[in-house]
């Protein structure tokens, strides 16, 4: 069996964490959205755009070669720079790939992030709030969809929860708790898009959009970016911030297809998790907060099954639990996550669990002694999954 | 004058999906069968999805299946699909083993459930088209 290198265990950090304005933001392209997170990481770590050797970044799905638009919005040459094209598993994938570029000596610093106008693209007619597409037409699929009005991520990922629902008993209450729990979290967080509470009864109420999800099982559009700055660890020790230690990361791709054998209620969570607590050396017993990739409720329940948080078919009793509370025994999407806070394709995962594990928040927003962040990344036709660990250093 | 409802998308017919299409107006859903491996595969495609031989002929399935899952939809996102909302978008499993997404006919969505044994029928849209569907 081939598992991942401990080498790489803690040989780098993320020393530099940050997000742009978030929600609605017209008027603003993705890229100066990403231009300005990835300002404000350079001066949470103390660093300047000289500093910077490496840049590994993601856009719109239409946006060619965007590492190379981005870099020059920045005026900045690479030693190492790319895009990636995971979907939403290649935000934690840039980390990683910024951990092995710096360990072959590609690069010293890199910065790694996500931007898009999402909000704006699919709030900018009525026709395209009906459509609520980030693509443009000719990216989607031609034959067997559209003619049966097939359309967006909402069904592809509803298609799981049903699947899921008729498997293991699981339920709309047990979707109910997870939205509301991470509401609540977005209330303590004065950026976050959605601020008002939700209660299990406004769950309920809301209008179904593709069952079983009705509005509050979907994530949210957002305009918004966010970046880490990822360097040595040696390197780290010098700098403005307390780094955050990468212990460990993993990935793993079910290519076949979301409508293929198990993959949409056993997902790739499972092969890329066991990477990732492999390299890290650590058991899921052992980690304080997970900040998990919450495009629909639903994903949030089966990954929890899937890095071994709780047995296969028991995330509902899980997350009727309390557990992902703040206070509870595993702190999950502790900003709002996608649900609540913004949708910005798993990067806004990354910078709040490094957040976390610098204890920098109030005690209402602070997962009480964090040591250890897991977060996660899923997408690219919902079958791409990636796995960061995190320690506090 | 008054402006006809607007229509649902057609599937745009690819090379390779040419004869399923083509099976489907005479009421036949055609597959891919693989000469190497005996599999069937779908969507379709130039190599076979198991083994990669493109030895394979197209033949017939029972069109018989279950639901694997399905989901209904309440939000309008095409203006063609609003006098059917709500409707159904299901995965069926045909019993030769490939999956595919269809709509089905003929059950409430309130009835709807997994794993419901269903069938092929055929809806001929007078654009000139034939649209596989399932009805339990």
């Amino acid at each position: 069996m081939i598992v991942p290198d401990p080498v790489l265990r803690n040989r780098c950090a993320i020393v530099g964490a940050g997000n742009s304005r978030l929600g609605q933001v017209p008027g603003v392209s993705s890229l100066d959205l990403l231009a300005e997170a990835i300002g404000n990481a350079l001066d949470d770590a103390g660093l300047q755009l000289r500093d910077i050797d490496g840049l590994i970044t993601r856009g719109p799905d239409d946006a060619y070669c965007h590492h190379q638009q981005m870099g020059e919005r920045l005026g900045l040459n690479a030693r190492f720079s790319t895009s990636l094209d995971n979907g939403g598993a290649s935000q934690i994938l840039s980390v990683a790939l910024a951990v092995m570029a710096i360990n072959a000596g590609l690069a010293s610093t890199v910065v790694c992030g996500y931007g898009r106008n999402a909000w704006s693209r699919t709030h900018s007619s009525a026709a395209a709030r009906v459509k609520n597409q980030t693509r443009p037409d000719d990216q989607h699929n031609q034959e067997f969809g559209p003619e049966y009005g097939y359309f967006g991520a909402v069904a592809a990922h509803a298609f799981g929860a049903q699947r899921h629902m008729h498997e293991f008993g699981t339920t709309r209450e047990d979707f109910a708790a997870i939205a509301t729990a991470f509401r609540d979290h977005a209330t303590r967080n004065p950026a976050a898009q959605m601020q008002k509470p939700l209660s299990r009864e406004d769950y309920f109420n809301a209008r179904e959009i593709v069952s079983p999800f009705g509005l509050y099982d979907c994530s949210l559009r957002s305009d918004g970016a966010g970046a880490v700055i990822v360097t040595s660890a040696d390197r780290a020790r010098d700098l403005k911030s307390r780094p955050v230690l990468i212990r460990g990361f993993g990935s793993h791709n079910n290519l076949t297809g979301w409508f293929s054998g198990d993959n949409m209620i056993r997902t790739a969570a499972i092969q890329s998790g066991d990477a990732a607590y492999r390299m890290a050396g650590i058991a899921p017993a052992e980690v304080d907060t997970v900040q998990l990739y919450d495009c629909f409720t639903y994903m949030v329940l089966v990954q929890l099954e899937d890095y071994g948080f709780c047995k296969k078919g028991e995330g509902g009793a899980f997350v009727r639990s309390g557990a992902l509370r703040l206070g509870g025994r595993l702190p999950a999407n502790t900003s709002g996550g996608q649900l609540s806070e913004a949708h910005v394709e798993g990067m806004l995962q990354i910078v709040e669990g490094a957040r976390q594990l610098r204890r920098e928040y109030p005690k209402e927003r602070q997962v009480a002694d964090a040591e250890i962040a897991l977060i996660s990344g899923h997408g690219g036709n919902q079958v791409c999954h990636s796995t960061l660990i995190l320690q506090r250093a | 004058m008054t402006d006809s409802p607007p229509e649902k998308p057609l599937p745009r017919a690819s090379a390779e999906s040419l004869p399923y299409w083509e099976g489907a107006k005479q009421h036949r859903l055609l597959m891919q069968h693989c000469r190497a491996c005996g599999q069937f595969w779908f969507p379709p495609s130039a190599r076979c999805h198991h083994c990669l031989s493109t030895d394979f002929t197209w033949d017939e399935v029972s069109g018989e299946g279950r639901i694997y899952s399905f989901v209904v939809y309440h939000r309008l996102y095409h203006p063609g699909f609003e006098r059917d909302l709500p409707y159904v978008v299901a995965i069926v499993e045909l019993r030769e083993g490939p999956r595919l997404l269809t709509n089905i006919v003929g059950v409430h969505w309130k009835d709807m459930r997994c794993d419901l044994p269903v069938k092929a029928v055929f809806d001929d849209d007078p654009r000139g088209v034939t649209i596989p569907k399932f009805a339990a």
